[in-house]
């Protein structure tokens, strides 16, 4: 238990996906336009990665190592197909927006990263713990950082009015260039209080 | 850095270890800093003649912004609070001066801070911006807030045109009543500063007759654009418009004088400073011609700032080799 603790804990802080590995950047760049795009981006993801993690470490010692990638990256298309058509039956809006970066989610750097480097050497309860912490590491960054760009660049907040009336909305940070200052700075924060904690103890 | 080596118990300092080199020519940042905002005085001048207070408040909002934002940025990030050499002060005067004089406050307050913290902080602070700052700045503001940036919007109630759009919306038989002695006058709109070409002018040539700037990077500027309009106006003269025209209006004479010598973000040699401007000016008239922006000097530069590394590599061969 306490194993399966540290395993889901550290996708949460330690090895936050997109903050600390930088994997999974092309949904982070492109989908965090709002914080609800995110969160349903995020989700997605926890959905693949749990399952992939879980059934490739299911089969883990019947994949021949020489065909591993292939496997795994069968293994994700099939989950992510069936995340699109649940996507495209109950929140049809959300997956319009979402448009091809659903799809994209079979070549997402987390996914296969998490199978090769995880899932296929480690027991199921592990990896599915990984994937749980890994997936909302990923979900909590997304959020957060479409929170930002949605409060800056549109003035609201998971689509309720958030900034006062007059709030003129700085287009830029929900444009391409907004996201890559955006998360150019989160990544600053994050080395900053890296930095101030080791030196603090 | 000079360190001082001191004997113990006497004050004053016996040595004076520096690096080389130790023989100047009296040149400072903040002489050349000085010079460029005097050649800048003039045009602040007229500006204000012809936009009237709207105009100074524009400008000492946006100096007094950048340089408060540099002080403090410097502070925090532990370095040494070098706004006395005024290159924060020239960066925020050359942002005014792309601004509408109709500019809301808070939009010159956060574009100003902006192209210090943008352009010129975050690259690791004076001298290593790999971008125009306050150009940057400007483009910011330009995606963000199209209306307020727009110069026929915001200043309905002058009796000025704005040439560049008028080009853009009626095509080049709207823009044959503009006389090019008006606009070498500035009486047009645009950016508050940039439409002042006479200033601008004789401002630049007092930097060069000064050896501020060297001459290729604005010649070669005016020479891209020139060339690049008279192809499109030679090729049909019903659809683009004469080239003194472009040369005139917008802010191609400021752009190239102030903005694309900016020494940060220019390459250094003849043949890459040649380069870069034709590259600049050739670019203005493409966007001009081809996007939805009236003006292209601003993101031409940027273009060509970003072909500065690569222009970089052109290198005079070493002395007495093959």
């Amino acid at each position: 238990m306490n194993r399966m603790w540290k395993e889901f804990s550290k996708g949460l802080w330690l090895e936050l996906p997109p903050f600390r590995l930088l994997l999974g950047l092309c949904p982070v760049l492109a989908v965090t336009k709002t914080a609800y795009n995110g969160f349903g981006m995020g989700c997605a993801v926890i959905f693949v990665l749990t399952l992939s993690n879980l059934i490739i470490s299911l089969v883990r010692k019947i994949i021949p190592p020489k065909v591993r990638i292939v496997c795994f990256i069968v293994i994700t298309a099939s989950l992510v197909v069936t995340v699109e058509l649940l996507m495209q039956a109950f929140t049809y809006p959300l997956y319009q927006e979402l448009g091809i970066f659903v799809p994209l989610i079979v070549v997402n750097c987390l996914i296969l990263g998490r199978a090769e480097a995880f899932a296929s050497r480690n027991p199921v309860h592990l990896s599915v713990a990984d994937a749980l912490g890994m997936g909302f590491g990923f979900t909590l960054s997304l959020t957060f950082l479409g929170g930002i760009r949605e409060i800056f660049g549109y003035g609201t907040f998971f689509g309720r009015p958030f900034m006062w009336a007059e709030f003129k909305p700085f287009t830029f940070m929900v444009e391409a260039p907004g996201a890559f200052i955006c998360l150019a700075m989160c990544l600053a924060a994050m080395n900053f209080i890296t930095t101030w904690q080791s030196k603090r103890f | 850095m000079a360190s001082q080596i001191k004997k113990p118990f006497i004050s004053e300092p016996v040595l004076t270890v520096s690096t080389p080199p130790h023989w100047h020519c009296g040149r400072s940042v903040s002489g050349l800093m000085m010079e460029t905002i005097l050649a800048l005085l003039p045009v602040a001048l007229l500006a204000i003649m012809q936009f009237g207070i709207e105009a100074a408040r524009v400008v000492a909002l946006s100096c007094v912004v950048a340089v408060v934002t540099e002080a403090i940025c410097l502070k925090i990030t532990g370095r040494d609070v070098s706004i006395d050499d005024y290159s924060s002060l020239l960066t925020g005067l050359l942002f005014a001066f792309l601004l509408p004089a109709s500019a809301p406050w808070w939009l010159v307050i956060v574009g100003s801070s902006l192209s210090i913290i943008l352009g010129r902080i975050l690259f690791g602070g004076p001298g290593a911006s790999p971008l125009c700052a306050p150009l940057v700045a400007w483009a910011v503001c330009r995606i963000s807030w199209k209306y307020l940036m727009d110069m026929d919007l915001s200043m309905l109630n002058t009796e000025f045109l704005y040439p560049l759009s008028q080009l853009k919306l009626y095509g080049p038989e709207a823009v044959s009543g503009f006389n090019y002695l008006d606009l070498f006058l500035g009486k047009q709109i645009g950016g508050l500063g940039a439409v002042q070409v006479s200033g601008v002018l004789l401002g630049g040539i007092y930097l060069i007759v000064r050896k501020h700037i060297r001459p290729h990077i604005p010649l070669a500027f005016l020479a891209g654009v020139f060339m690049t309009a008279s192809i499109y106006f030679l090729i049909d003269d019903t659809r683009y418009a004469n080239p003194f025209f472009h040369l005139l209006t917008g802010s191609v004479i400021f752009g190239a004088f102030f903005l694309a010598t900016d020494s940060a973000s220019s390459p250094v040699g003849h043949i890459p400073m040649i380069l870069f401007g034709l590259i600049g000016g050739i670019f203005v008239i493409i966007i001009r011609v081809y996007s939805v922006y009236p003006d292209g000097v601003p993101f031409a530069i940027l273009i060509a700032n970003l072909l500065t590394p690569i222009l970089d590599k052109i290198r005079p061969k070493p002395f007495k080799t093959k």
